[in-house]
């Protein structure tokens, strides 16, 4: 499994890809700020990345949601700051873990994999509702025996109940 | 917010409590083991589940398992073992959140938070599946509807009145 990970701090950057890598994932890139993240999301396609929330350029909330935007993924956002404030921005913003600092690395591996089981479900579901169209009213002309053309059109009700409305009698 | 706590160690389920309570979250049930915990996700209909791994006469991953089944809820787990045997379990079961003690509440605040945003957005997913499936077959029925229409018309068309008319249940 590929991982981006960016984080501004070169201490903390290795630390967790020295855990990363200790657990079997593979750290295809390395960002420093959120602006990096973004590109390197772009050009290396990572299944997983892991964003400080404070970054220079650009913060790690707006680097997750601009990730998430080009190619869904699950994020994991990491962070000194646990207020709700915080939380709720990188929840809109897609970030399915939120990890406060310092963290062990028995906090970060199972929620990695947690991350990347729910959110695989998510894709399978939205994936069946991309695949299936909501019906449209139907749209039927009736020729007349005088000639005139009668614009019908079936739907559904609000309550379920299929109609059929007559436009007027174009005759 | 009603959240079950399913603990066996006293000490820590009343630091989770503490915790929950003073985020303003309501403890509906307390659970000492993870068949109570069942019982009493059944009877109290919580919104949201904390649980052990380690308690007796059922594991909270298994108990996890039972409780989703039943009724779906974000579920966190708590426990001091992070194998990836037991994460894996926990995965299959359905939980959102795997936190490892001993935990911090900046851990299990956020933890809970997102669980359950996570957990409304797959949910409203899946409703939509579902009412998707549901909007299908309607579409067959309102293609068999024309049919009947394109004939009725055909035949009636001439003294038809402008309005609407309901199709009556046999034919839905």
């Amino acid at each position: 499994m590929n991982v981006l990970i960016a984080e501004d701090e070169a201490i903390i950057r290795l630390d967790l890809k020295e855990m990363l890598e200790q657990n079997g994932f593979r750290v295809c890139a390395e960002a420093r700020n959120g602006a990096e993240a973004v590109e390197l999301a772009r050009t290396t396609e990572p299944d997983v990345a892991l964003l400080d929330l404070r970054m220079p350029v650009l913060d790690g909330a707006e680097a997750a949601r601009r990730i998430y935007a080009e190619r869904p993924i699950p994020i994991v956002m990491l962070t000194a700051f646990s207020d709700r404030g915080s939380v709720e921005k990188a929840i809109s913003a897609g970030v399915f873990t939120y990890m406060t600092k310092p963290f062990r690395e028995t906090d970060l591996m199972p929620a990695i994999r947690l991350a990347v089981a729910r959110h695989t479900e998510l894709l399978a579901a939205r994936r069946e509702v991309g695949g299936t169209a909501p019906p449209k009213p139907i749209e039927i002309g009736l020729r007349s025996q005088s000639g005139g053309l009668w614009p019908l059109r079936v739907q559904r009700r609000a309550d379920g109940s299929l109609g059929v409305v007559v436009d007027g009698d174009s005759a | 917010m009603r959240v079950l706590v399913g603990e066996d160690e006293t000490l820590i389920r009343l630091d989770l409590t503490g915790m929950l309570t003073s985020a303003g979250f309501e403890v509906c049930a307390e659970a000492r083991d993870g068949l109570e915990a069942v019982e009493l996700a059944r009877s109290e209909q919580p919104d949201l589940a904390i649980l052990d791994v380690k308690m007796p006469r059922l594991d909270g991953i298994e108990s996890a398992r039972r409780i989703i089944d039943e009724r779906p809820i974000p579920i966190v787990i708590v426990s001091a073992y992070t194998e990836t045997s037991l994460v894996e379990r926990a995965t299959e079961a359905g939980v959102f959140g795997y936190l490892s003690k001993p935990f911090r509440e900046e851990d299990l605040l956020p933890a809970i938070a997102t669980a359950r945003a996570r957990f409304s957005q797959l949910t409203a997913v899946r409703e939509q599946v579902e009412t998707l499936a549901e909007a299908l077959a309607a579409r067959k029925v309102i293609e068999r509807a024309k049919g009947l229409l394109v004939h009725v018309g055909r035949t009636r068309a001439q003294d038809a009145t402008a309005g609407e008319r309901h199709l009556g249940p046999a034919e839905r």
